[in-house]
């Protein structure tokens, strides 16, 4: 089944979240720009929430162009051996078993494929996705690596120059961020993110954040961003301050029904009274 | 004096908060903006701040009482007062502004950490383009894992039966939790 949209809607980072907590296996889709055309097409193939390969191609040449670029072995000899690899090995670890490329080189190959078709992306501010989970992995595509779509995120906006497609997703300075995990965190931080993952707590604002560590408060959202993107952190809103409104006299229809301001809870009859009354209704 | 049940209709901009209390209500539905009652006039204590409420006497000594957040996402005094008051909550997102999901979780967390309250999820707009599966709105809500998820139920808030059966859902979700601390 595929779902598809707009990145001007949802972002990349959310999509990626989204991927990594649903564990989501299939093709993502992405056609970058205003229009949003089939002529430029980014295919990012996923298992179980992680990246494991990418490619601009759709003929299932993109792998071993890149090897071939490379000189370390001719297309014609990739595909050959690609096609004696057993059912469902990526090539990428066939040919590694045969000796024809190392662990070394698969890496170069993965962070290639990374560079080029995920993290380029980022700058996209607007185009279109479209997310199968209905397709067949391309083994052919496949180094036999992965990587976490949540901590692509993480470098991909690392490097990000323009935040403006991003400005309406970045939290307010005056949220709070919780952890959404006990201990270290499972990606590996800079020192900012660090800093900041240190001070997150639920009554310290963003920008209270940034006045500790001395930073401008937009870098300390952007950072808070990523924290939220890669699941590490949540926001969660503070209420805003207001001024006391005048004492009224009268009592308000949602006065305390206790002393301690909660609610008064409501019956076991009142509840199914009222389930009582409503299925009568239907 | 009745007994009143207190529920909030909480959600994104255009998810049908509004409808889904209009649709329910005895009286007709009032924004404070634009109208003040008696029984609303006490809440609102700035007029730049609005929130709908509808009211379903349902016996003579027995009324739920509804109430919609501030359409805007400004989580002001008034959020707080109305979730503060309230037995249980609906949150109400539409399936078809994916732009609006972040919002509804920031909803959910200002709410979560503020109150340990019954609720549902109320999807609306399921059958308009670009609308998304239940299952991938919850994973876009954080709801990774199925056992960890509220109820989630799909409506049109301009249906009264399917307010009703929502309205349903949610109330045998909180008798559950009445009976069981019993």
């Amino acid at each position: 089944m595929a779902t598809s949209g707009y990145l001007s809607d949802f972002s990349l980072p959310e999509l990626f979240q989204f991927i990594e907590q649903g564990r989501k296996t299939g093709l993502l889709t992405i056609r970058p720009g205003e229009r949003a055309d089939a002529s430029d097409e980014h295919f990012i193939w996923l298992h179980q929430g992680q990246i494991v390969a990418c490619s601009e191609r759709t003929d299932h040449r993109g792998l071993v162009s890149l090897i071939s670029e490379r000189g370390w072995l001719n297309q014609h000899s990739a595909v050959k051996l690609g096609d004696r690899c057993p059912v469902g090995t990526p090539i990428g670890l066939c040919l590694k078993s045969h000796g024809v490329l190392s662990a070394e080189q698969l890496q170069l190959l993965f962070r290639t494929q990374l560079r080029q078709g995920v993290f380029a992306l980022f700058d996209a501010v607007q185009g279109a996705f479209e997310l199968d989970t209905g397709v067949v992995l391309p083994m052919v595509e496949m180094t036999g690596l992965s990587l976490r779509a949540t901590e692509a995120t993480l470098l991909g906006l690392r490097g990000l120059r323009d935040w403006s497609p991003l400005a309406d997703k970045l939290p307010h300075a005056g949220f709070a961020l919780v952890r959404k995990q006990r201990g270290q965190p499972t990606l590996r931080l800079d020192a900012l993110e660090t800093q900041v993952w240190e001070l997150i707590d639920r009554d310290t604002s963003l920008q209270a954040i940034a006045r500790q560590l001395h930073q401008p408060v937009d870098l300390i959202q952007r950072v808070a961003f990523r924290l939220i993107a890669c699941d590490l952190a949540e926001e969660v809103p503070m209420v805003e301050a207001l001024p006391e409104p005048p004492p009224s006299p009268r009592r308000p229809v949602v006065a305390s029904d206790e002393p301690d301001g909660r609610q008064a809870a409501v019956s076991q009859s009142f509840l199914k009274n009222l389930v009582g009354f409503l299925r009568s209704k239907l | 004096m009745s007994e009143i049940m207190r529920l909030v209709v909480t959600g994104t901009v255009g998810a049908g908060k509004s409808t889904f209390i209009r649709t329910i209500s005895e009286i007709e539905a009032v924004d404070t903006d634009r109208a003040a009652t008696d029984e609303t006039a006490l809440l609102k204590r700035r007029t730049t701040v609005a929130f709908d409420f509808g009211r379903l006497r349902f016996s003579p000594e027995m009324v739920l009482h509804l109430y919609g957040t501030p359409g805007q996402e400004r989580f002001d005094f008034m959020w707080d007062l109305l979730i503060r008051k309230a037995h249980a909550y609906i949150l109400l997102v539409a399936a078809h502004r994916p732009r609006e999901f972040r919002a509804a979780r920031r909803v959910l967390n200002f709410m979560e950490h503020r109150v340990e309250i019954p609720m549902i999820v109320g999807i609306t707009h399921c059958d308009c383009p670009g609308a998304w599966s239940t299952e991938n709105i919850a994973l876009a809500l954080g709801y990774d894992e199925e056992r960890e998820r509220p109820p989630m139920v799909t409506l049109d808030a301009n249906q009264p039966a399917e307010v009703m059966g929502a309205l349903i859902v949610l109330l045998e979700h909180l008798l559950s939790r009445v009976m069981a601390a019993c």
